[in-house]
């Protein structure tokens, strides 16, 4: 028994490892500035939080080799990350180690729920932490002082979602009168739904059908797409993640309902890069309002180009918020010149930065509440097993086909 | 003699057949009633029993190789999904390398996944379940899971993965749609399980697993090969488990962990058929899938779980000892 229990441990340990070798200890050198990442490294959600501490690592990389923080000597930045596992409670740990560690701000962490035990660990470390991904009001909902978030919250989303989808409607000549809405079970599919079905309603859109599916478990979204088309929407709006969008996705096509488009909202698969393959010939022409870095941008362009030679992966939006989420901190320190957090902390709340990574009209900037005042949704298709931007006009790469299938 | 041993046939024959007719004319009345009374579109009903039905072939095939682990070795197999999530990216590799088509794959896992069964029960578990301790394997099959999971996410990374399907596309089933892929999943489901239930009536090999069993000590003093025996039985239950991931590919976003969720609702239809039945847990999957698409309609989001898991111990309740288990 013994001995088995030694090598039951010896495996968790190794496991344990595998996870978190990216990570090292803080640093007590006073030309370097650590910032914490912290990111579900291992677990169901790797995949994509890899990517992000690679995001955060590269606008690091990038900032020191442009010289550092100039207000600050050129002090350098150095990463320190930390693995949440997907889980809140690991997540707090994790931030309260960096926290210890010395970091000066932390950047993170993709979930809702470990965001928001992650802002209230730097609320009372009072460290700046810069929120990259997380949809949920909630978080911001505290009255924290310390939290920063430049994507739109679920509230926004929902909200531009809707008039998005009315203004395409209007556009193509062909309004929009009812939904029927497919979303997750849980507070991120929730509070979308609510937010599109009120401004929807001012927009003269009813959702004629609500229709929720459980976040585990699901392996097949037939029934509940054939509930949605039943209920004769001119479009049918879907709120998840991946492998349940792809679902919803294959089942919409093998339905073959009378419907316009299959459009998401914050939907975490139809504007992935691996969505065309995942999806093949279903995946065509569906349509996704989310935030998404910006694809006409250089500066953008450049940075995905280098990001991949790195890392030989592509670099979705959730890495360059991670990246902009760094660059957040770095135009702090800067602006304040000073490391010590309160007055990093001064220096976000009032910075303006003019060219963002992702796809929205403005600059960075953040209302009392430490939400981006100007990050809003931009629509997105897949067309040509490619995700392009299609609507607004401003950021399209490609015009947009409404209704779908009307290209023949 | 001959009488009492007719007799005692008769008796087994009737014990035999009993459950499943309960379990078929339960059905059969629910279904009617939610057709007749449920207050649903018909053709919505028929669809979700159509999606109810390939659902619990799927489950039915995760199952399968679960019930023999435990029912045969008395191991609470935990690395049951992720070890269906292996066989999911052996098929992966299979066919984004070289281009294998994906049954093809399939039919390539199912050694190879053997071989894995075989060693983990050789060299990992077989000192331990001869012991007789449940908590030994259980541990071992637990680090079994975040090793796999791990080492997956190592070599593939985390970001999702697809395999493409020759026979991509559906069809229309009693006016329900279904997909050729789940389709060629259920009709793997219930090949595997006779292929299995043949093997345990008919063969020696079968002859010996039961005996072992029943009483491993007694089939050792016959000269069963015990451990030989284990080895071969969790070979087994993992080559079923390479079917069924093998199978699920098509209709499957691959990530290191997409197995892990079939662990709990496979340990629920292994208990809820019997232990080491592969009847019950055919049946049992069959009646999980059904109840989640069907209480779906009723009950939306994770509702149609609880519903589930209620059928689960109102059948515990009045049958402890599963659909199919031996008293």
């Amino acid at each position: 028994m013994k001995k088995i229990a030694s090598v039951v441990t010896a495996l968790v340990v190794a496991g344990g490892l595998a996870a978190c070798s990216g990570s090292d200890g803080g640093s007590s050198d006073s030309s370097t500035i650590t910032i914490g990442s912290i990111h579900p490294t291992s677990g169901a959600l790797a995949g994509v939080g890899g990517l992000m501490d690679d995001g955060a690592k590269l606008a690091v990389a990038d900032i020191n080799a442009a010289g550092g923080i100039k207000a600050l000597d050129g002090a350098k930045l150095k990463l320190s990350s930390g693995d949440s596992q997907g889980k809140a409670e690991v997540g707090q740990s994790e931030a309260q180690r960096l926290i210890g560690d010395g970091a000066v701000a932390l950047v993170g962490t993709y979930q809702s729920d470990v965001t928001q035990n992650v802002a209230a660990v730097a609320e009372r470390g009072r460290v700046p932490f810069v929120i990259d991904v997380a949809v949920d009001d909630k978080i911001l909902d505290q009255g924290y002082k310390y939290s920063f978030r430049v994507q739109p919250d679920a509230t926004s989303m929902g909200t531009s979602g809707a008039e998005s989808l009315a203004k395409i409607g209007e556009d193509s000549g062909t309004p929009i009168t009812s939904v029927a809405y497919l979303h997750i079970e849980g507070a991120f599919g929730d509070s979308v739904f609510k937010a599109f079905e009120k401004e929807a309603a001012k927009q003269g859109i009813t959702a004629v059908k609500e229709i929720t599916y459980p976040a585990t478990n699901f392996s097949d979204a037939t029934t509940q797409v054939r509930e949605a088309a039943a209920s004769n929407p001119d479009v049918i709006v879907a709120t998840g993640y991946f492998p349940d969008g792809v679902l919803i996705a294959k089942a919409v096509s093998e339905l073959k309902p009378d419907i316009r488009g299959l459009y998401g909202i914050a939907n975490g698969a139809f504007d992935d890069g691996s969505f065309p393959q995942a999806s093949g010939a279903s995946g065509q022409e569906v349509l996704s309002a989310n935030y998404h870095y910006d694809a006409n941008s250089k500066r953008v362009g450049d940075i995905r180009t280098r990001f991949e030679k790195k890392y030989g992966k592509p670099m979705e939006t959730a890495s360059i918020l991670s990246y902009q989420a760094v660059e957040v901190i770095a135009a702090g320190l800067e602006k304040s010149g000073s490391d010590d957090p309160e007055e990093l902390r001064e220096a976000i709340s009032g910075i303006e930065i003019d060219d963002p990574l992702l796809a929205f009209g403005g600059p960075i900037t953040f209302d009392e509440r430490g939400q981006n005042k100007n990050a809003t949704v931009i629509v997105m298709q897949i067309q040509d097993d490619a995700v392009e931007q299609v609507f607004p006009k401003d950021f399209a790469t490609k015009d947009l086909v409404f209704p779908v299938g009307s290209n023949g | 003699m001959t009488d009492t041993s007719t007799g005692q046939q008769a008796q087994i024959l009737r014990v035999s057949t009993h459950p499943t007719t309960v379990v078929a004319v339960t059905v059969v009345l629910l279904l009617a009633a939610v057709y007749v009374v449920g207050g649903k579109d018909s053709g919505l009903v028929t669809q979700s029993i159509v999606t109810g039905v390939l659902l619990g072939g799927v489950y039915a095939l995760v199952s399968i190789g679960l019930t023999l682990i435990f029912g045969v070795l008395g191991v609470v197999n935990f690395a049951q999904g992720s070890m269906l999530t292996m066989s999911m990216y052996i098929v992966y590799a299979l066919v984004a390398g070289p281009g294998i088509p994906v049954y093809v794959a399939t039919l390539l896992a199912i050694p190879v996944m053997f071989m894995f069964g075989m060693f983990v029960q050789q060299f990992l578990l077989n000192r331990l379940t001869s012991t007789g301790s449940h908590e030994g394997p259980l541990l071992v099959t637990l680090g079994l899971q975040l090793l796999i999971a791990n080492v997956l996410l190592m070599i593939f990374s985390g970001r999702p993965k697809s395999v493409g399907t020759p026979f991509d596309g559906s069809f229309d089933m009693f006016g329900a749609i279904a997909s050729y892929s789940r389709v060629i999943a259920f009709v793997g489901a219930v090949l595997v399980g006779i292929a299995l239930t043949l093997v345990l009536r008919r063969t020696s090999l079968g002859l010996s697993i039961r005996a072992v069993a029943a009483n491993a000590q007694g089939a050792a003093l016959v000269g069963v090969n015990v451990r030989r025996v284990y080895a071969l039985t969790f070979g087994i239950g993992a080559a079923s488990v390479a079917v069924a991931g093998g199978l699920m590919t098509p209709f499957t976003s691959l990530t290191p962990s997409v197995g892990e969720q079939f662990t709990i609702l496979a340990f629920v239809i292994v208990v809820l058929g019997g232990l080491g039945s592969v009847l019950g847990a055919t049946i049992g999957g069959l009646i999980i899938g059904l109840v989640q698409t069907v209480g779906a309609l009723y009950l939306p989001g994770t509702g149609s779980l609880i519903l589930v898991f209620a059928v689960f111990v109102v059948v515990l309740f009045l049958r402890p000892q599963g659909l199919y288990g031996a008293k």
